[in-house]
């Protein structure tokens, strides 16, 4: 996770410049950051912290784009901070940034810096449920009269931006950290295979995706978390005969019969239980397919001999314990 | 039959929905304190983009807590907040010697709004545990509290990180609220 001891340790080993330009550069388009932490480091009110935010919002370009748009570009590259004052920070910045891609449509930075904080506004009165006074088009209207340098903006304008916003709440960013697409993007293998279960002995076609040495299942392709994880450490796959499945193979732990495989699953209620397999068996749709499935599974498969090791010792130690 | 009672008289008598203004410097501690006592609820609520807002349910008075602040020039805003806003928490930093003049002035503007005219005035003496900690009195004196007129106020010595005072000072408020 980033955070200031995070940049601080990269900064300390010469592996990040200490400059604001740098340092924005790498927030902005670094993959697999933590989009709560950048927001965080972005809301300090140190001046590096400040001039690193204004750094960061130059990257952005919102040129030809209407104030939401621009806003819903800017709040998807970091999670917003809740904080009064660090929301204000950021706000000032981008509104700088938007005048300068677009100087024609404010008048002042000042009135665009007052009605992107009044959207914030907006966007929590209207879609947190903790606040219960939902703000009206006529009190939005009604709250940024006079901030155009003491003259309105235009009816038509503020009716546009709230219902943009009252339609669509501001997304928020996923962090790429969290989430696992990077994690499935150009996979060792994937395609459609059919599982057995491991208590209901009935099978189901899953889309079986093979990376970082870890066999996922997933219940459609579209999914982004996999239905079962099982890590391929010390298992060992070998072709098996199954009734009326012809062309099935099988992952199995070779020094612990008898004992569950290591892996986790998502129950259909959202809860990841341990995996109930001493064994998987997997059908393919041809003998073809199957023999290519056990190649990359070979392929993938670490062996680490230290736990080989420990499961010698643990049988010697079930071995060993008398009987009663 | 109890359960039947209780469930008439809620009927009858629906909590009170009371809505709180958050203000404070930088670092003062509200998203502690904000967090801090929503602490033993079960939060359900869908993250939005946007302030800091929680609701807390406090002897039969529900609390709906904004986070505010932000330069002069937004103060415009929050006044169409203000006007519904029965109470004000105020934060401060206790150990913070060289930014309370600027948290005095802050305090001082925020109770200027006319809207702001029948709120009463919490203000939490946080971070209490760190050495350099000014006690109570000393920052009802710098925060200039005394001269404040037709305005009830009440200082609560707390500590957000551990929980300690919080309570406190949403009893004090809850007492002066039911009274209105």
């Amino acid at each position: 996770m980033l955070n200031c001891g995070g940049t601080g340790f990269l900064v300390d080993n010469e592996l990040l410049d200490w400059k604001p330009e740098r340092v924005a550069e790498f927030l902005y388009k670094e993959e697999g950051l933590n989009k709560t932490a950048i927001g965080d480091f972005l809301g300090e009110r140190e001046d590096m912290h400040l001039q690193i935010l204004k750094a960061f919002v130059e990257l952005h370009e919102f040129s030809d784009l209407n104030l939401v748009q621009a806003l819903r570009q800017f709040l998807w590259s970091f999670r917003l901070p809740g904080e009064a004052q660090k929301i204000d920070r950021m706000m000032e910045a981008f509104a700088t940034r938007y005048c300068n891609c677009n100087c024609n449509v404010f008048q002042s930075t000042d009135t665009c810096y007052i009605l992107s904080f009044a959207i914030i506004m907006l966007n929590t009165s209207l879609h947190n449920p903790n606040v219960k006074d939902k703000t009206s088009l006529e009190r939005f209207i009604s709250m940024n009269r006079g901030i155009n340098n003491g003259q309105d903006l235009p009816n038509e304008l503020l009716t546009n931006l709230y219902n943009s916003i009252r339609n669509e709440p501001f997304k928020i960013p996923e962090d790429d950290g969290n989430d696992l697409t990077h994690t499935f993007f150009n996979p060792d293998r994937e395609g459609w295979l059919l599982k057995l279960g491991g208590r209901v002995k009935t099978w189901k076609r899953r889309w079986f995706i093979l990376t970082d040495n870890c066999l996922y299942y997933f219940e459609y392709t579209t999914d982004k978390e996999p239905r079962g994880i099982i890590p391929l450490e010390n298992l060992c796959v070998r072709e098996v005969m199954f009734p009326r499945k012809p062309y099935c193979l099988e992952l199995y732990n070779p020094n612990s019969r008898g004992q569950k495989i290591k892996a986790c699953k998502t129950e259909t209620d959202g809860r990841v239980v341990e995996g109930k397999h001493q064994s998987y068996t997997i059908c393919a749709a041809s003998a073809e397919e199957r023999d290519d499935w056990i190649e990359s599974i070979r392929a993938s498969i670490t062996k680490d001999p230290f736990y080989d090791l420990v499961s010698i010792r643990k049988k010697k130690v079930i071995n060993t314990v008398p009987e009663k | 039959m109890g359960s039947y009672y209780s469930l008439i008289f809620s009927r009858l008598f629906p909590k009170k929905q009371i809505t709180l203004l958050m203000v404070g410097l930088d670092a003062a501690g509200k998203t502690t304190v904000l967090y801090k006592l929503k602490l033993g609820e079960v939060v359900t609520t869908i993250p939005t983009i946007g302030f800091n807002v929680e609701t807390v349910e406090y002897k039969n008075i529900s609390f709906a807590v904004w986070d505010v602040g932000g330069q002069s020039k937004i103060r415009g805003l929050w006044k169409y907040y203000y006007q519904h806003t029965e109470g004000l928490i105020f934060v401060v930093d206790s150990s913070d010697h060289d930014r309370i003049e600027t948290a005095a002035e802050e305090l001082k503007a925020m109770l200027a709004e006319d809207e702001m005219r029948d709120a009463v005035l919490l203000v939490l003496a946080n971070k209490q545990d760190l050495p350099k900690a000014m006690p109570v009195h000393e920052l009802t004196d710098r925060l200039g509290l005394h001269t404040l007129r037709g305005r009830q106020w009440f200082v609560q010595a707390t500590c957000a990180v551990q929980g300690s005072g919080l309570y406190e000072g949403l009893d004090w408020l809850s007492d002066q609220l039911s009274r209105r």
